[in-house]
């Protein structure tokens, strides 16, 4: 198994080479690179990494935090798991260069409960930074000082929402905020606070080592550099592999050895739901969002299983905080179960539920409920057959 | 011998502080050690960060990893979500079931082991997948479930 | 803040810069429906009935918490914002125990009011409310989940007026419910039963443990003799809460209950004034004693104890600061034990028969009546109390025409007020009463602010402070305060409290008297008053407090008429045995 390379190559750049190289440079050429290098978020939603550091580094305020976002969550993504277990003290690298780079002396992995055996990995590889002065107090002999702590989830996939997790962390019941204000500005105890994803920081070294020039070409247009992809389900070889930008989903599965394809899953529950006929998408944040998580559904699978495994899913996790998540996903797994079970027989009848799930996407509170009525509207509409042709609108 | 709810609670606030933002750490310590979160230390914990017991309790409930009511020495929880799904967890679930004679939330008399299914863990290449307590176990078959389950103390 | 230029359903308007999109909709006369929104309370966004369409967005924005951009274009009503309010409505109302007829709220509630206007007659979300659930042992405050829409402003309340914190959201997702700790009654954790939950409450969730059938039974019993006290804020508040605007109407309210079928209808305005003697005496007394006796065990700063809410606050969360604490009885059960001593020596009844109904603003006097203390008359002091809105159904229930009513009188004996009993319905007024009384007692002097008015106590401020300094000529007995200069606080609200209590128990403040009510606004924002509440409609009850102030004859505690006679007759003298025996309690710690 396990095909995973990170940005393509095996071997890996020297421990402290990217940190040593930043500290060379002024907080601000660090910013300017990753923002030049184009990087999205690698936690589903995609912002421009940069320039939530450029904010973060340019609020007011003191104590700013560098937060690693631990808490894979989506269905069918390991990815994160499996760069811990691997890359630990690039990780950690990858926070430290971001704490130069904002401003930071202070971070937080908030790893999910589900993890905890990645608990000593994270905690080595920080101890060998430390004794190598690659964290902790005066790195590599300057005035720089940055360290991490290791802080708990409980359970609860809406805490991979930056601000719940932000929540969480303060000792709080995860649901979101309310935004504006955005974290960078105040965010952890009301500090400015990036959040960003585990393979997120992972790229950071390989960022600064070689230049944003280089990120930018292993992608397309403006979604740039590799992206992670934790394969499962009706595939021969399940496990993580690293795309370029722009790779269709046909050239993963034909790595991951995908037969007698029905759908995909990209981007987990909350991703898109795509049909055979759809394989030369291209993951990218102009067509195909890049979600970590692939899972291959071939023709033997139920889609309205499916379906109805993923509303389970959400039904359980959502906060319950706002109307339309906490009321929405449970009116739609009762009605994925009544077009499983044949009580809804036509089209016309599912017109409202349609309505439902497009008035979720627009005024759920957070991320959570503005996706989880994807599954729904793909599923119903690519896989079921009613009176009146396929079950969309 | 097991200490009581509030010396947990006393060394978490030693180890972790006092501030809120030591909240979940001061649970996941109580939870890990009791398997559950008893009355007397959700009152600790609430006059060492200043707030009302509601305030713990509205917390607490919020997370899945933990629970108010005792529960096994073991805590089992198994995989629901679809990849672990497809690879066959139904079946495990079942054999769980029968291994155990409790289903699903339920814990044996014996108070050996609680038995859950969960959201995914992350383990979906290697599905059908669980962990019992922190340690993950993967490529399960029926037969290596019950294994694992009839071993715990 | 500069004014910046937003365009709100296509007219440009100019706008404060900083203020929310909802705060901006509102200046330009364009309404937004809202839910989890409310005047007292921080913004939650959780309920999404307030969602419009900005151009430009992706999704629709939340406009309590959005606040506007400059040149925002925000459409209030587009085809989205409607789906998006009746989807949000039908999943509320899906989700609802829909039996308005037997609901509290019928007719006053947000939920009902919203889908109405949206025109909701058809839900296809097949309706699956919670299961019904009443909080059966509870005094004060009752509670039904099923009609719960998980708005949270119960719990913002108890947590940023009330500094409580007993009910909170617990579970997550569809299993998510307002409880308590460990899901326990609300008799069984700290909640103060101030009610102040049920005032903000949307719809019929929260309400007060009903009294109306024992009162009604009570009133048909031909063997009984039903007395009713009218608390000071009930007069300004009883026809708001039937539909009229809000107005002082102590005539008619008489007049409803006697039209009731009640025995005697008197005023708990008597016992707000023979508080004030018994209270400003013991302040007296305490000073006298810490300052000239150096008797430790004179407490100051010396508290009221009017407020039930209040009270059963500090025995929770100050129980060593019970000392502090007047040991007067509130007017309340001050009236009960007098019901069934004085005044059924008065009217030739036998006590046993006497049943005491209080009308109050408040639910924690329902708590009150319930202390096992509160038998010194030899009889359960108090037997029912109304709230002003259960006065106001079965007023409405009898079919009395209150508009047309022509005004009567309170019966004798213990119906005389004052304007200082008066005010005890308004933050700071029971202060005022005290010293407009205090005063006078040691100097033998009226106190010299213009109309008697001590305005350094009124007003809204959640706390407030004042000192007054005496001359250096006092009345006889009372030349150990020469000179002095008295300092007091006040405080409603039990956040501000709390905020209080904490530097009284630091060390940090002198002051030697404190008033405290539970209720923001003092009575008249009490727990029982009419739904809905907000800092305007408080103010219009405090002015109607203060106009009946001014109005009336005697506005100081002494001069009234019929408390003269009682201690002529009865009491004999302020803090005396039978004073101690009825008018005066004890508190004690709890968990």
């Amino acid at each position: 198994m396990s095909e995973m390379k990170v940005l393509t190559a095996d071997q890996q750049p020297e421990t402290g080479a990217a940190l040593k190289r930043a500290l060379e440079m002024t907080a601000a050429d660090v910013v300017f690179e990753v923002r030049e290098s184009g990087m999205r978020g690698r936690g589903g939603a995609g912002f421009p990494v940069g320039i939530k550091w450029n904010l973060a580094g340019a609020a007011s305020g003191t104590d700013k935090m560098v937060i690693c976002n631990a808490d894979e969550g989506e269905p069918g993504t390991f990815k994160d798991r499996l760069l811990i277990e691997k890359y630990a003290k690039q990780l950690l690298e990858g926070m430290t260069i971001a704490g130069y780079a904002i401003g930071s002396s202070r971070g937080i992995i908030y790893l999910r409960a589900e993890y905890t055996y990645l608990i000593p990995a994270i905690t080595e590889a920080r101890r060998e930074l430390i004794d190598r002065k690659l964290m902790g107090s005066y790195i590599l002999g300057g005035s720089f000082n940055f360290d991490v702590e290791v802080r708990p989830g409980a359970g609860a996939y809406v805490c991979g929402e930056e601000t719940s997790l932000i929540e969480s962390l303060e000792g709080k019941r995860g649901e979101p905020r309310n935004k504006p204000p955005f974290p960078v500005n105040s965010g952890y105890l009301c500090r400015p606070t990036i959040v960003n994803n585990v393979e997120t920081f992972v790229n950071v070294p390989h960022i600064i080592l070689n230049g944003s020039d280089w990120y930018r070409e292993l992608g397309i247009g403006d979604t740039t550099g590799t992206k992670l992809f934790s394969v499962s389900g009706d595939v021969e070889r399940s496990g993580v592999y690293e795309m370029q930008m722009g790779s269709t989903i046909g050239e993963l599965l034909e790595l991951a050895g995908a037969k007698d394809v029905q759908a995909v899953q990209v981007g987990g529950a909350s991703g898109a739901t795509i049909a055979a006929d759809e394989l030369d998408r291209r993951l990218s944040f102009e067509d195909l969002p890049p979600g970590g998580s692939v899972i291959v559904f071939n023709r033997s699978r139920n889609m309205m299983n499916v379906l109805e495994n993923f509303l389970e899913f959400f039904v359980h996790e959502s906060c319950g905080q706002c109307t339309p998540c906490r009321e929405g996903n449970v009116r739609l797994l009762d009605t994925a179960r009544a077009i499983r079970d044949g009580r809804i027989t036509s089209r016309e009848e599912l017109k409202d539920f349609f309505m439902l799930a497009e008035i979720m996407k627009l005024g759920s509170k957070c991320g959570l409920g503005q996706t989880s009525p994807n599954c729904f509207v793909d599923i119903v509409t690519k896989f079921v057959e009613l009176p009146g042709g396929k079950g969309g609108m | 011998m097991s200490r009581k709810p509030v010396e947990i609670v006393a060394s978490a606030v030693e180890n972790h502080g006092s501030g809120r933002e030591a909240v979940m750490e001061m649970l996941t310590d109580v939870n890990r050690e009791l398997g559950y979160i008893p009355e007397e230390a959700i009152r600790a914990i609430a006059a060492a960060v200043g707030v009302s017991n509601a305030e713990i309790y509205s917390v607490l409930s919020f997370y899945s990893f933990f629970s108010t009511e005792p529960r096994g020495r073991n805590i089992v929880r198994l995989c629901k979500t679809i990849s672990c799904e497809m690879n066959g967890s139904r079946d495990i679930l079942a054999a769980l079931e029968s291994e155990l004679g409790i289903k699903a939330g339920e814990t044996t008399p014996d108070r050996r082991v609680t038995l859950e299914t969960t959201s995914c863990i992350g383990l979906c290449d290697e599905g059908p997948a669980m962990l019992v307590n922190d340690t993950p176990h993967t490529r399960l078959t029926p037969e290596e479930a019950r294994r694992i389950v009839a071993g715990l103390e | 803040m500069p004014n910046i230029s937003v365009t709100i359903n296509g007219v440009t308007r100019s706008v404060r810069e900083g203020v929310t999109i909802l705060e901006a909709c509102e200046t330009a006369g364009v309404e937004i429906p809202t839910l989890c929104y409310h005047p007292d309370l921080s913004l939650a966004g959780n309920c999404r009935m307030c969602l419009v369409e900005v151009e430009g967005w992706r999704t629709l924005a939340i406009s309590c918490v959005t606040p506007v951009t400059p040149n925002m274009k925000i459409r209030t009503h587009s085809k989205k914002v409607r789906h998006a309010r009746r989807t949000v409505l039908k999943l509320l109302l899906a989700a609802h125990n829909v039996n308005c007829p037997e609901c509290e709220r019928n007719k006053n509630c947000e939920l009902q009011e919203l889908a109405e206007k949206h025109n909701i007659t058809i839900n296809e979300f097949q309706t699956s409310p919670k299961p019904v659930s009443f909080e059966e042992a509870s005094p004060g405050v009752m509670r039904d989940n099923s009609r719960c829409i998980l708005c949270t402003r119960c719990v913002r309340t108890c947590e940023e007026l009330q500094s409580v914190a007993v009910i909170k959201p617990v579970g997550r997702s569809k299993e998510v419910r307002i409880s308590t700790f460990l899901d326990r009654g609300l008799n069984e954790v700290p909640c103060t039963q101030c009610g102040q939950c049920i005032n903000r409450c949307p719809t019929g969730a929260l309400f007060e443990t009903s009294e109306i059938r024992q009162v009604w039974e009570a009133i048909e019993d031909p063997e009984k003799f039903v007395v009713f006290q009218t608390a000071p804020a009930v007069r300004v508040g009883i026809a708001e809460a039937l539909g009229f605007p809000t107005d002082r109407s102590t005539g008619k309210m008489v007049a409803a209950i006697r039209g009731l079928g009640v025995d005697r209808v008197l005023d708990t305005d008597f016992t707000a004034d023979l508080t004030i003697i018994e209270e400003g005496y013991e302040l007296i007394d305490r000073l006298k004693r810490a300052l000239v006796d150096g008797d430790p065990e004179s407490v100051l700063p010396m508290t009221t104890s009017c407020s039930p809410g209040w009270i059963k606050f500090i025995e929770h969360k100050y129980p060593d600061l019970l000392p502090n604490v007047s040991s007067c009885k509130s007017p309340q059960q001050m009236f009960g034990a007098l019901a069934k001593t004085y005044l059924a020596g008065k009217e030739s009844v036998d006590p046993s028969k006497v049943i005491c109904v209080s009308v109050m603003p408040c639910t924690a006097k329902k708590f009150e009546k319930e202390r096992p203390e509160m038998r010194d008359s030899g009889f359960k002091d108090v037997d029912f109390v109304l709230t002003t809105r259960e006065l106001a159904s079965m007023i409405q229930e009898a079919g009395i025409d209150f508009a047309n009513l022509r005004d009567e009188k309170y019966d004798k004996w213990m119906g005389d007020s004052t304007g200082a009993a008066v005010i005890f319905g308004a933050t700071g007024g029971v202060m005022e009463a005290a010293l407009r009384t205090a005063y006078e007692v040691v100097t033998g002097q009226e106190i010299p602010f213009n109309g008697l008015n001590i305005t350094p106590v009124r007003g809204m401020e959640g706390i407030r402070e004042a000192s007054v300094t005496m001359p250096e000529k006092m009345a006889r007995g009372y030349e150990f305060l020469a000179g002095a200069t008295l300092k007091v606080a006040v405080a409603h609200g039990l956040v501000n409290a709390d905020k209080l209590m904490d530097k009284v128990r630091a060390g940090e403040v002198d002051y030697h008297f404190i008033e405290i009510m539970a209720c923001p606004g003092g009575c008249l924002g009490g727990g029982g008053q009419p739904i809905p509440t907000s800092p305007e409609i408080r103010q219009k009850r405090a002015d109607a407090i203060y106009a009946e102030d001014a109005a009336l004859h005697f506005r100081k505690s002494h001069a009234n008429p019929e408390v003269q006679l009682l201690y002529a007759e009865f009491l004999h003298e302020p803090l005396g045995h039978r004073s101690h025996e009825l008018l005066h309690t004890h508190y004690r710690a709890r968990d």
